[in-house]
């Protein structure tokens, strides 16, 4: 027999009422998780890889008993999201995987000065904004890597030469949505023009044909297989490769060092003090332990990044910062050259 | 048959349900529209023409193999006994269980360049020859059309189960050949329940962004998400949004034209329904390998990849210990949004195939917008209507619950439709003029009629928020993350080890689903 469920003619109202607002007072009561730490906490917006910053941010709680709230992004989504949450937001600090953003968001008005007295000494000029409102943290260079028994590396001097007709079918590029090749080309505009930018791209995208690779990781896996002999990458894929395959055929190449030259491609992973941050203090202490030698140390040991603070140095893995010459284009000027050379690469369509 | 057309209070909670899932379309417009339109031009001259050619050819594309593939395999499985079929009968349905961007990564890894298909290619061949990379059409069609199928094979299989074989034989005993009557006869009276399972893969493959983002397939959703996460410009990305719409809504009026031009009720009370006939060893043998092809292919060999990938990391000591938390957090959020979903739905569904007036057929299209408005937007528009207006509630799971609801409400709302079409009037009506009134003929009368269809419906509801990406990025609570927020971001650090276990526990949360799902006779047809 089935039930027989009497109920009032209008009353089919109430159910859906107090369903909704048990859904409202759910939501409410459990996760305004933000505000049930506030003082004692920092809130922290990340567009790195959490594998990298979780152990530094943890390491901090466990010292200072902060709290440390963590949301992973992406670094230009989540500039879009401080845009939109304007001074709502509820992040205190923004970190990045490169200096781009962070100018970015300085000159949408999201971040304001860091006030600690230590930051000019401890972080050297190109590595911070002009106002202090965002610092670099650790530093990865954008390097060729080559297989040691297919080609003489005196054969390269420039990342340039990488777009002669010489290395047609023998060079693996990363895809267009690749930052750090977004970032690289950017720096190549700057240090040489537009005319040069655009030969630079239009070679590489030639001589890359089908070798366009998503991963950084399999340009590597590429060039250590022989099935291309040069590639571009961030240097730290090298070293990993190579810890795990010491006898792998490859080795880093660090071009442009001539007199005159551009100097090899160097970009940050930093971090920026939000406009609206609610918690001030915690969010200071994270910075000063970020810079701090133990801070650096970790971004040193467990992405052979090379630190920004020169007390601390690179790991032994890692060629030292002393034994290169990095390009002197600020890194402020990634911003502004971010639209122009999306636009490019879009334009000169490379996969 | 009196049809009501002044405003109850029914009509107004429509009204307001309506009003609810459309807002996010209202600012989206409000964005587009406003400021300088001299964008439009340059994206109309630009990018617009390569765009359109690609997402209408993919959604083409993939109806027709979804089309092929599930019709056919929906047709043998109720129609023959071969050894193996109730396997076959629910192992078709599995592939619901993988998300989308779960299928692209696998097959990015098996088809890339040097990778293991290409490899073994080479070496049985003992030849230099590349295969058709992954990153282009073919891949996207491919790992779409893998993805979606289900959804015919489930629509169709419930639609020839319960079809009145009378018709059937009626054509065959006037003199029609087998063939004449699948094509003349049966198909035609699937066409219902064809519509509605076009209906969700052509929705589904215009608004998915993460597997054609991880095959760089240049697709609108993929464009307007590149417009809004890798540049700053809200408004190209909402220009772009609104053209979606306004291809969804034509795709939308289309399908509901259709489905007047075939409406059939069940005219006696006596069902004859289709008893399978056993078939050959060779037939069945050909069927079994087929079908293992198309299994392997869409579940097997990606479900063998995740467990592998796992083991490696299980074996590598990389797998942390908050997974239970990220369970939690993907079963509560998926399971309240599919409830609320249904709680939303049902009066919409019930006033448009009721009492379709203007107004309540209006509410209900409103309802299914929100499948097609991308993502990513609807999602930034609910971050700047709620920042700006409730922040009260800004950065609670009820936004990101809204969202969903507003996104996949829509999947839902089409089986809870068709079931609520199957149930003849008369029967409603009959119980009216027996003195019943209102909730209480709903409650008796109809519900347990299309109950079965209302359990697929959340289900299915449950099933897509699982495997939400791009609204989870942007909307949830700090330190709130879920599998697929997970899988995102160890995939996109090319850690594809740390991002198959949380990849193989989605699949795994959801099998149950879809086999419950596949239990269930869906009342589409």
């Amino acid at each position: 027999m089935k039930m027989i469920i009497q109920i009032d003619r209008k009353s089919y109202i109430v159910p859906y009422l107090s369903i909704l607002l048990a859904f409202i007072l759910l939501g409410l009561g459990s996760f305004k998780v933000g505000d049930l730490y506030a003082g004692e906490s920092v809130i922290v917006y990340s567009g790195r890889a959490e594998r990298l910053i979780k152990p530094v941010l943890d390491h901090f709680e466990k010292t200072t008993g902060t709290t440390v709230q963590l949301l992973t992004a992406g670094s230009t989504e989540l500039v879009n999201r401080l845009r939109a949450e304007k001074t709502r937001t509820p992040a205190d600090v923004f970190i990045t995987n490169e200096a781009g953003a962070l100018e970015l968001a300085r000159k949408l008005h999201l971040l304001q000065p860091i006030t600690l007295p230590d930051i000019e000494k401890t972080i050297p000029q190109p590595f911070r904004a002009p106002d202090n409102s965002w610092i670099g943290l650790s530093g990865r260079m954008w390097v060729t890597v080559y297989n040691t028994t297919m080609v003489d590396p005196s054969s390269i001097h420039s990342l340039l030469d990488l777009a002669t007709p010489t290395w047609k079918g023998k060079l693996a590029i990363p895809t267009a949505n690749s930052e750090y090749l977004q970032a690289g080309a950017s720096m190549v505009l700057a240090a040489k023009g537009e005319k040069t930018a655009d030969a630079f791209l239009q070679g590489i995208r030639d001589n890359a044909g089908n070798e366009v690779y998503g991963k950084n990781r399999q340009i590597v896996d590429a060039v250590a297989k022989g099935k291309v002999s040069v590639g571009i990458v961030n240097h730290y894929y090298i070293f990993r490769h190579l810890s795990k395959d010491p006898q792998a055929p490859i080795a880093p190449l660090i071009t442009d060092q001539d007199e005159g030259g551009m100097g090899s491609i160097m970009n940050v992973a930093g971090i920026g003090l939000t406009a609206h941050a609610k918690h001030l203090p915690a969010a200071n202490q994270l910075i000063t332990f970020l810079m701090s030698p133990t801070g650096q140390r970790m971004f040193a040991e467990i992405n052979k990044e090379y630190p920004v603070n020169p007390a601390v140095s690179a790991d032994p893995a890692v060629p030292p910062a002393s034994s290169f010459r990095a390009s002197t284009i600020p890194l402020t000027r990634l911003a502004e050259l971010r639209d122009p050379i999306i636009q490019e690469i879009q334009r000169l369509g490379l996969r | 048959m009196v049809r009501h057309t002044q405003l109850t209070p029914l009509s107004l909670v429509g009204l307001s349900i309506a009003a609810l899932l459309t807002f996010p379309l209202v600012y989206v417009t409000y964005s587009a529209l406003t400021g300088d339109l001299s964008q439009a031009g340059q994206l109309w001259n630009t990018r617009l023409p390569e765009l359109l050619t690609n997402t209408i050819s993919l959604a083409l594309g993939v109806s027709i193999v979804t089309l092929t593939l599930g019709v056919s395999t929906a047709w043998i499985i109720t129609r023959y006994q071969f050894w193996g079929r109730a396997f076959w009968d629910w192992g078709f349905v599995l592939p619901l269980a993988i998300p989308s961007f779960v299928l692209a990564y696998v097959y990015t890894y098996l088809l890339d360049t040097a990778g293991p298909v290409e490899q073994s290619w080479q070496w049985i061949t003992n030849s230099d020859t590349r295969i058709p990379s992954p990153y282009s059409f073919t891949g996207a069609l491919v790992v779409m059309s893998l993805n979606t199928f289900p959804y015919v094979y489930l629509l169709a299989r419930a639609a020839f189960q319960n079809f009145n074989l009378s018709f059937e034989e009626a054509a065959q005993a006037t003199g029609a050949t087998r063939s004449e009557t699948f094509w003349r006869v049966s198909l035609p009276l699937i066409r219902p329940a064809l519509m509605a399972s076009m209906f969700l893969v052509v929705l589904y493959v215009v608004s998915d962004f993460g597997a054609v983002s991880l095959l760089r397939f240049q697709t609108f959703t993929y464009a307007i998400y590149q417009q809004i996460t890798g540049r700053f410009d809200y408004q190209s990305a909402a220009l772009l949004s609104l053209l979606l719409v306004a291809f969804a809504l034509v795709f939308l009026f289309a399908e509901r034209w259709f489905r007047k031009q075939s409406r059939f009720y069940q005219t006696s009370g006596r069902v004859r329904t289709a008893t399978p006939k056993p078939c050959s060893i060779a037939r069945a043998l050909t069927i079994n390998l087929s079908f293992l092809m198309i299994f392997t292919a869409a579940f097997g060999l990606p479900v063998f990849l995740l467990i592998q990938w796992t083991l490696t990391a299980w074996i590598n000591g990389e797998i942390g210990t908050s997974f239970g938390t990220y369970i939690g957090n993907s079963v509560f959020l998926s399971a309240t949004a599919a409830t609320a979903a249904l709680a939303l739905g049902t009066p919409l569904a019930y006033l448009a195939s009721r009492i379709p007036s203007t107004l309540h057929v209006a509410c209900l299209q409103g309802a299914y917008i929100g499948y097609v408005l991308p993502g990513p937007v609807a999602a930034l528009a609910l971050l700047i209507l709620f920042t700006d207006m409730i922040p009260i509630l800004y950065g609670t799971v009820i936004v990101l619950i809204l969202a969903y609801l507003i996104h996949y409400l829509p999947a839902g709302l089409q089986a809870m439709e068709s079931a609520l079409q199957q149930v003849n009037p008369n029967l409603e009506e009959a119980a009216r003029n027996l003195g019943s009134k209102g909730i209480r003929t709903f409650m008796q009368i109809t519900f347990p009629l299309v109950r079965k269809g209302f359990s697929a419906a959340w289900l299915l509801m449950f099933l897509l928020c699982m495997k939400e990406l791009p609204a989870t990025l942007l909307l949830r609570p700090i330190g709130f993350d879920t599998l697929a927020v997970r899988i995102w971001l160890e995939a996109s650090e090319e850690l594809y080890q740390l991002a198959a276990p949380p990849a193989l526990l989605i699949v795994m949360l959801s099998i149950p689903a879809v086999f419950l799902l596949s239990k269930k006779n869906w009342q589409a047809g």
